[in-house]
């Protein structure tokens, strides 16, 4: 019997023949990835493990971006302590302020990450970097700490679910609505300590800036990763941002799956929006359409890319947002920053009245540019409307692709794209 | 490896906010063992008496070695790590739940506190009956009725040594190279 994509990286990891799902094994980590939010407790938890020097400072990326520019003194103080780590262990993957960006676009998009390699970040969302079919998982610092000294890490071995998508996904339509759609069949457990693995037409059909929506929403349904198996397209991608050696691994054809789940675009009728406090509650737009918003925000590791910047600047270009609401346009990193600036998109996006940040996660998390007040309504393209997880705890998030949230934006409300597109 | 102890049972979506506030996640300070032990202990669980999903007497009665049985969901919400080791620091010794969040699986296993995953377990629990847990065997015995039940995790020799160790950092602190 074979094994699935996720099983044979494992396998390959941990210097077995073979492993089956719920073993649990001890890889080699390929890349470690850690950021202002918690680098600065994992650098102390690994001083506290008693050796000197960690396993492979190459193999480490730092990228501050949750509190970036720093807020306040607090974390201005944890951004130190980081750096100083970083200097002391002679980390050369460094991505100060106005060098990176978001971690999991960085992460991509200068080819740190590897097809068929093992990447964990302290940060759920680092699923993400499963779209060049690594197996990449988010963990906490105590284990962090101990990937910088050893290079190894246990893992659970995901059973997965093949997630098959069919059919042409087409404006209004896109990767957001597509995985909104999926999540709201899937809920916040449909895949406990299972890997999501995309396959299908539609999937082939997407660029690599939206498959990585795909893997980096994996997580909302509780997988322990999202991943898709490499392709033509996807080695050109890494082979244009990277001169590394690689190796595709990709899954047995008599594999094993725990499920297989059949999508068809068709049956998307509108564009989706999840409705809080959970990114698995998506409706149609219709079903919502008209509601008030306060702000509305495009930006973030799930949609901030320079697709999602086109497709908005398409509906704001030269029109008002509407005047009371706080419309907040934040590039995902510096290179999607240079791209919109090269394609006049900023332009578009401040004649138009929308404030553009500097690429951080910003208002995505409660960190900042951009924190709820209490009551306050926002349409976001992020990935998580929890209570509170953008503000007060009476505020409300709304999850959208960037189309519907620029649409809104127009209109201080709730609105389907298809008016604008 | 067997562990064994009085029962509590917890109901469904026992969430890491419940388990660990949110409010006081920026408490703490990163740098310092003993400031963040101290800080554990004092808001851990500090919201949760009023809950339908916790016994409202689990915080004032839970003794060290004690065992929690729950329904599904265990630990699902963020990430944090306060939320595993608030538990331990009560003294929970381990958990056997319906299923369990992975970050919360990984925590609690990293801090030397068992947590296992097995569709069904709640029905056989009650709150004050003896549970025996052999990890080496995946067998959880209800030592109060008498009944087996066996779980699927399979773990290697070191995985268990590190939970005898007390956890991932205390078992490599101890392994030196
Ligand atoms: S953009 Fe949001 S989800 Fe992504 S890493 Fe930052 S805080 Fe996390």
């Amino acid at each position: 019997m074979g094994m699935t994509l996720v099983e044979k990286i494992l396998a390959n990891k941990s210097g077995q023949l073979v492993v089956r799902p719920d073993e649990i094994v001890e890889v080699s980590v390929d890349l470690a990835m850690t950021h202002d939010a918690l680098g600065a407790h994992t650098a102390a938890k690994f001083n506290e493990l008693g050796v000197a020097k960690v396993w492979d400072p190459q193999k480490i990326v730092v990228i501050p971006d949750h509190y970036v520019p720093n807020k306040d003194i607090d974390t201005a103080r944890k951004c130190l302590n980081l750096k100083k780590f970083v200097r002391e262990q002679g980390i050369e993957n460094y991505y100060e302020v106005g060098k990176g960006g978001i971690c999991h676009q960085v992460l991509v998009e200068k080819g740190h990450v590897l097809p068929g390699t093992v990447v964990v970040g302290t940060d759920s969302h680092t699923t993400t970097s499963g779209v060049v079919g690594a197996f990449a998982t988010g963990i906490g610092i105590d284990e962090m700490a101990v990937v910088f000294k050893t290079g190894r890490l246990w893992e659970r071995v995901p059973a997965t679910i093949k997630i098959n998508v069919e059919g042409k996904l087409e404006s209004p339509l896109f990767a957001k609505d597509l995985m909104l759609f999926i999540l709201s069949r899937l809920g916040v457990s449909g895949a406990l300590f299972k890997s999501l693995q995309f396959t299908g037409s539609t999937v082939s059909e997407m660029s690599i800036d939206g498959r990585m929506v795909l893997t980096n929403m994996a997580i909302e349904a509780g997988a322990t990763n999202g991943i898709i198996e490499p392709d033509d397209k996807l080695v050109d991608y890494i082979r244009s941002r990277t001169d590394a050696p690689f190796e595709v691994v990709k899954g047995d054809p008599d594999a094993e799956y725990a499920e297989t789940i059949e999508f068809r675009t068709d049956d998307i009728k509108e564009p989706i929006v999840a409705v809080p406090p959970k990114p698995t509650n998506g409706v149609g737009v219709t079903e919502v359409e008209g509601t008030k918003i306060d702000q509305a925000f495009i930006g973030s590791c799930t949609n901030g890319r320079l697709e999602d910047l086109r497709v908005a600047a398409k509906i704001l270009k030269g029109r008002k947002v509407d005047r009371y609401t706080k419309v907040i346009v934040i590039p995902a990193s510096q290179e999607v920053y240079k791209g919109a600036l090269d394609e006049g998109l900023i332009t578009i996006f401040v004649e138009a009245g929308a404030m553009v940040g500097p690429p951080t996660c910003g208002p995505c998390m409660e960190a900042h540019m951009g924190i709820l007040g209490p009551e306050e309504v926002s349409i976001s393209s992020t990935n998580r409307n929890f209570e509170g997880r953008s503000g007060d705890v009476s505020s409300k998030i709304y999850l959208a692709s960037p189309a519907t949230v620029a649409a809104s934006a127009l209109t201080g409300k709730i609105t389907d794209p298809r008016q604008f597109l | 490896m067997k562990i064994s102890g009085r029962v509590w049972k917890f109901g469904k979506d026992v969430d890491t906010d419940e388990l660990f506030s949110g409010r006081y996640i920026m408490g703490g300070d990163e740098t310092s063992e003993s400031n963040y032990q101290q800080f554990i202990g004092e808001s851990g669980l500090s919201d949760v008496a009023e809950r339908d999903n916790v016994p409202s007497n689990f915080l004032t009665d839970v003794q060290p070695g004690d065992v929690i049985v729950a329904e599904e969901n265990f630990g699902i919400g963020s990430s944090r790590q306060q939320a595993a080791e608030t538990l331990k620091f009560k003294g929970v010794r381990a958990i056997v739940a319906d299923s369990i969040h992975r970050i919360y699986f990984r925590n609690s296993w990293n801090l030397g506190c068992p947590a296992i995953d097995l569709p069904g377990i709640s029905q056989g629990f009650n709150t004050g009956d003896n549970i025996e847990i052999d990890l080496r065997e995946s067998l959880v015995t209800n030592l109060t009725t008498g009944k087996e039940f066996r779980f699927h995790l399979i773990m290697p020799s070191w995985f268990i040594d590190m939970v005898e160790a007390g956890g991932l950092i205390p078992y490599h602190k101890a392994l030196k190279s």
